[in-house]
């Protein structure tokens, strides 16, 4: 080696050099140092220089091998520094917490939101995408789906030909099956009526679950036959609750709508297949009933044959199904049967392999929010080890190499995020569970192999994030404020003071975590303010007295050799008539002060176009509703009047409006008399295909029911309805006093009437506009912690900057103080830096937030929430200002004597 | 001048450095210099073999080396004794000083002191 020549790589001195550059270094001084006392003692420098080299000897050779035994000496160490890593640095990381403790709070604060939002998209994502089936050989059940060509791939049902089919002719599924998801009224001796949901399913199917029942057996082949006995089998918790445990249940009763059924089974506890059933029927579906690709909506199953891969059953039922479109183009030629697995077949619906990656990915997109998070914190941390370079500098001297420093720093950072990760885990935890409960809660269509708690999956994800928060937090500024540049020995810390700088990477970090907090905020703020508005907005009539539910029949099977159509007309009428007959003998029952129904309630409404007299086209919300219907729900009347029974004409021309109708469509309010009619809409899509005739308003009545921020407010329009009009409508029944206690009543009224009618979503309006409002809440409670993490990060992060910047200053401070310069030059001396940075933040910021609201319509920030921009720079001026007090009081705090002294 | 082939040089390095720095931490170059100072020029090391030595005993765990700055205001790697350094120099020099014991009586030896043996 030449004098000349230099290492290849000089930024990798930056991070400690690497063996060859050390070695290097060690035997150049060790030249010159030569060099110098040949010289000294009278040598010509190039012949010094030659001397030396010879002393030297094989150069070359004494670089390789000193390099070799450096380059195995550090391996080793680094081994041991690892297993060094003990209890103490642990108890440091912890006396670090204690000693710094609002920085940690909201470091830690901080994570945990980041952690538990990860975790959660993670564990949902999870439980969603790693769904098992928990049967016996469960991973062999298999769902045989029918995409919809015309329906962007969603599922087919009406499959009862092909499921005939498919029975006979498919050789790599064995035991196909298939069940219709029915709801019944189940009816006990006493007249208390429940609506449930059954599996009409065929034999094979339940033996499909190869599950024995507890008690009985279960349903056979000979069941499905027209003319068997109707039997049922049924569950372990209907059979604990209906029948107390009896043993003596096989052979009793159940009425299921207008049949009584004879139960010959009891399956175990716990058993809910095929998705989450209590009850199940044979299947009565006879395909002759009903043309090629008609009739009732089935799901069709079946185990893979042994030793046959889910892709060979793909491809025979990908050929069976061309077959089909070939032989039956007019109604197959747009469907294409393909199997997957059964557990899966009803979460995401994942078509492709990238779908799949997209999907899985949600949890890592995630994560960025952690990484930010995580920056954040490093620069606290970071200007926090700067303090500390006289602390590390002696553990230098005493023999740490910087291995064993940074790794100490990481185990230190370790403690936080392990805190941060165990917070957000659980807070997840709590998260899912709260969810799962209230989808359970609101429909029972939830499968039941679903599980959202926590997986091995979930937690090795959070643990995961807790090594990637400790490596950011730890480890980087830790390299960054061990590096060759800073290292000098003790004595260097004590005549130059800290050499660490907060470079412009640390710099660019902090106006760009002020500019994303400036552009999520004004978001965050709009979308929380939405859900917290429509939280506390009252509905507008008395809803907790209100009883409602939608009224339906069960759509049984035609009798056998009977015309369909007829049927069907036939069935119709008597709903009519039974709805009827509902209607008025609950208007003559005991507690109940007003009966009537509309075509939704409450909310809803069928949106729809209509033009007002010399006025432009407006899209509205239509909902027909009874006679007497706002003075029934307790809604008081503005102005004008109610529909009553000479509006159901089939002359009728009366509308009544709401009075955001009236205000919108009408600028001065004034409705009454006015007329409207229903139009096409402009672009041509949906609603009526030509304008219907002018219809009067009569009446303009209050805003009622609860806006959930997801929904647009429309105007609303109500027009007559009739009861026989309609097939199924809402009914709402206001009673005196509490109104809960009296929907057990009105099923076993419905179902004295006709035990075929079913009434579903059976509750009080209050409690039916509460499920909207709950998922809103939950919504808002994530977004307010969200803005409380990214304020709380972003202050200290402006407080760790300029309590810095001071730190560093103290001498220029001092000298200004000392040549007389007022309090208002010192702090603009020292702050214009840190005031240019956040204010490039705030400005950059505003920019996103115009760019990202463009971006979606530029309909987010109308009317009053354009002051959110503004209101957001200014407050994260005013956090500048609230973090810069500190500091500023120890800036002008300084003394110049000590200052000065510092040297 | 000792040369390589001596087997005994390789271990005589090592207790010259070692009592070189169980007075203190020394850079290489001053290793060196020290040896041929206080060995009266007897022992001129082979530099190309002083350093794989200390690279040796660093990693016998004798000695560690740190970078400092040296009296000439240049960057140089200090090396140190360590507890084990300081035990394995007490061993080697007890050893050595017995071995030159016997060795320097040999060698005096008379043939009358050899005849008396037998």
């Amino acid at each position: 080696m030449s004098d000349e020549r230099r290492p290849r790589f000089p930024w990798l001195r930056s991070l400690g050099g690497t063996p060859r550059h050390e070695v290097e270094e060690e035997l150049r001084h060790h030249l010159e140092e030569r060099i110098r006392e040949y010289e000294a003692a009278g040598m010509e420098p190039e012949e010094a220089r030659r001397t030396a080299l010879r002393r030297l000897g094989d150069l070359d050779g004494v670089e390789e091998e000193c390099s070799e035994l450096l380059a195995a000496e550090q391996r080793a160490e680094g081994r041991s520094t690892l297993a060094r890593i003990s209890w103490l640095d642990v108890r440091l990381g912890l006396r670090m917490l204690a000693k710094y403790p609002a920085m940690s709070l909201v470091s830690v604060l901080g994570m945990a939101v980041a952690v538990a939002l990860g975790a959660g998209a993670f564990g949902s994502i999870w439980a969603l995408m790693n769904a098992e089936l928990p049967l016996p050989e469960g991973d062999e059940v298999v769902a045989i789906v029918t995409e919809d060509e015309r329906a962007y791939g969603s599922p087919y049902r009406q499959v009862l030909h092909d499921f005939e089919l498919w029975r006979g002719e498919v050789s790599s599924l064995t035991d196909v099956s298939a069940f219709r998801d029915a709801t019944h009224n189940v009816i006990a001796a006493d007249g208390t009526t429940e609506l449930v949901r059954i599996a009409e399913i065929t034999a094979a199917g339940l033996g499909v679950a190869r599950t024995p029942p507890l008690l009985g057996r279960p349903l056979l082949p000979s069941d499905e036959g027209p003319d068997a006995e109707p039997v049922v089998v049924i569950g372990y918790d209907e059979w604990q609750r209906r029948f107390g445990g009896d043993p003596g249940v096989l052979g009793r009763t159940l009425r299921l709508g207008d049949t009584l059924h004879t139960i010959v089974g009891v399956m175990p506890e716990g058993f809910r297949f095929p998705l989450n059933h209590r009850f199940w029927m044979p299947f009565r579906l006879e395909p002759s009933a009903w043309e090629r690709g008609r009739g009732p909506e089935i799901h069709v199953f079946a185990r893979l044959a042994p030793a046959t891969s889910l892709e060979t059953a793909r491809t025979e039922m990908a050929a069976i199904g061309e077959q089909t479109a070939a032989a039956h183009p007019e109604s197959h030629e747009h469907l294409r049967p393909s199997v997957v697995p059964y557990a899966l077949a009803y979460g995401v619906d994942v078509d492709s392999p990238e779908q799949a990656f997209v999907f899985r990915s949600i949890p890592f997109a995630v994560a960025l929010l952690l990484v930010l998070v995580a920056v954040n914190v490093s620069i606290l941390v970071y200007a926090r080890t700067a303090s500390r370079t006289g602390e590390i500098a002696v553990r230098s001297a005493l023999g740490a190499s910087r291995g064993r420093i940074v790794g100490q720093l990481f185990v230190e950072a370790l403690v936080p995020s392990v805190l941060a990760a165990a917070a957000g885990l659980a807070l997840s935890a709590l998260a899912l569970e709260q969810a799962e409960a209230w989808l359970r809660r609101t429909t029972d269509q939830v499968p039941f192999w679903w599980d959202f708690g926590i997986s091995p999956g979930t937690a090795a994800y959070v643990a995961g994030l807790a090594v990637l928060a400790g490596v950011i937090v730890g480890v980087v500024p830790g390299l960054k404020a061990t590096g060759r540049h800073v290292r000098g020995g003790l004595q260097e810390v004590a005549v130059r003071g800290s050499r660490m700088q907060l470079g412009r990477t640390w710099t660019t970090l902090i106006v760009a975590q002020i500019a994303v907090a400036v552009t999520v905020l004004p978001f965050v703020a709009y979308i929380s303010g939405r859900a917290i508005s429509a939280v506390n907005t009252s509905s507008g009539y008395a809803a907790a007295e209100i009883v409602r539910a939608r009224v339906s029949r069960a759509p049984g099977p035609p009798p056998q050799g009977s015309d369909p159509e007829s049927w069907a007309t036939a069935t119709e009428a008597r709903f009519r008539a039974s709805t009827s007959e509902l209607i008025g003998r609950l208007e003559a029952a005991q507690g109940v002060r007003g009966v009537t129904f509309a075509t939704s309630f409450p909310g809803g409404g069928r949106s729809t176009h209509v033009e007002a007299e010399g006025g432009e086209i407006q899209q509205v919300s239509l909902t027909g509703i009874g006679p007497g219907f706002f003075d029934v729900i307790g809604a008081t009347r503005i102005a004008g009047r109610e529909f009553g029974r000479a509006d159901t004409g089939p002359e009728a021309t009366s509308i009544v409006v709401d009075r955001r109708f009236a205000e919108q469509v009408f600028g001065d309010g004034n409705a009454l008399g006015r007329r409207v009619r229903l139009v096409p809409p402009a672009a041509g899509e949906g609603g009526v295909s030509e304008p219907g005739p002018w219809r009067e308003i009569v009446g303009v009545a209050p805003d009622v029911g609860v806006q959930l921020f997801f929904e647009p407010a429309l105007p609303k329009m109500y027009e007559p309805l009739s009861v026989d009009q309609v097939t199924g409508v809402v009914l709402a029944v206001r009673v005196q006093g509490d109104a809960s206690g009296f929907a057990p009543r009105l099923r076993s009224l419905a179902a004295t009437i006709d035990p075929a009618l079913q009434l579903t979503s059976l509750e009080t309006a209050a409690s039916y506009e509460q499920s909207g409002i709950q998922a809103m809440r939950f919504i808002a409670l994530i977004m307010l912690a969200v803005t409380a993490a990214v304020l709380l990060l972003s202050a200290a992060g402006i407080y760790a900057m300029m309590s810095f910047t001071v730190a560093k200053r103290r001498r220029e401070i001092g000298i200004r103080a000392a040549l007389g310069a007022s309090h208002g030059r010192v702090l603009t001396g020292i702050f214009t830096r840190a005031a240019a940075q956040v204010g490039a933040g705030v400005v950059i910021g505003l920019v996103l937030t115009a760019l990202l609201d463009r971006a979606l319509g530029g309909a987010t920030f109308a009317g009053d929430a354009v002051l959110l921009l503004p209101g957001v720079a200014l407050l994260m001026a005013a956090v500048g200002m609230v973090a810069a007090l500190g500091p500023a009081r120890r800036a002008l705090a300084v003394e110049p004597t000590e200052a000065l002294q510092e040297e | 001048m000792f040369s390589k082939d001596t087997g005994m040089l390789q271990g005589t390095v090592e207790l010259l450095v070692l009592k070189r720095l169980s007075w203190g931490s020394m850079h290489g170059y001053g290793i060196a210099s020290w040896i041929e100072a206080a060995t009266d020029d007897v022992l001129r090391v082979e530099e190309g073999s002083l350093y794989p030595a200390l690279y040796r005993m660093v990693k016998k765990g004798w000695i560690k080396g740190e970078w400092g700055v040296s009296e000439n205001n240049r960057r140089a790697k200090f090396y140190r004794l360590t507890e084990a350094g300081r035990r394995e120099f007490e061993e080697q020099a007890e050893g050595w000083e017995r071995l030159s014991d016997a060795v320097t009586r040999a060698v005096a030896a008379d043939k009358l002191s050899e005849q008396a043996a037998r």
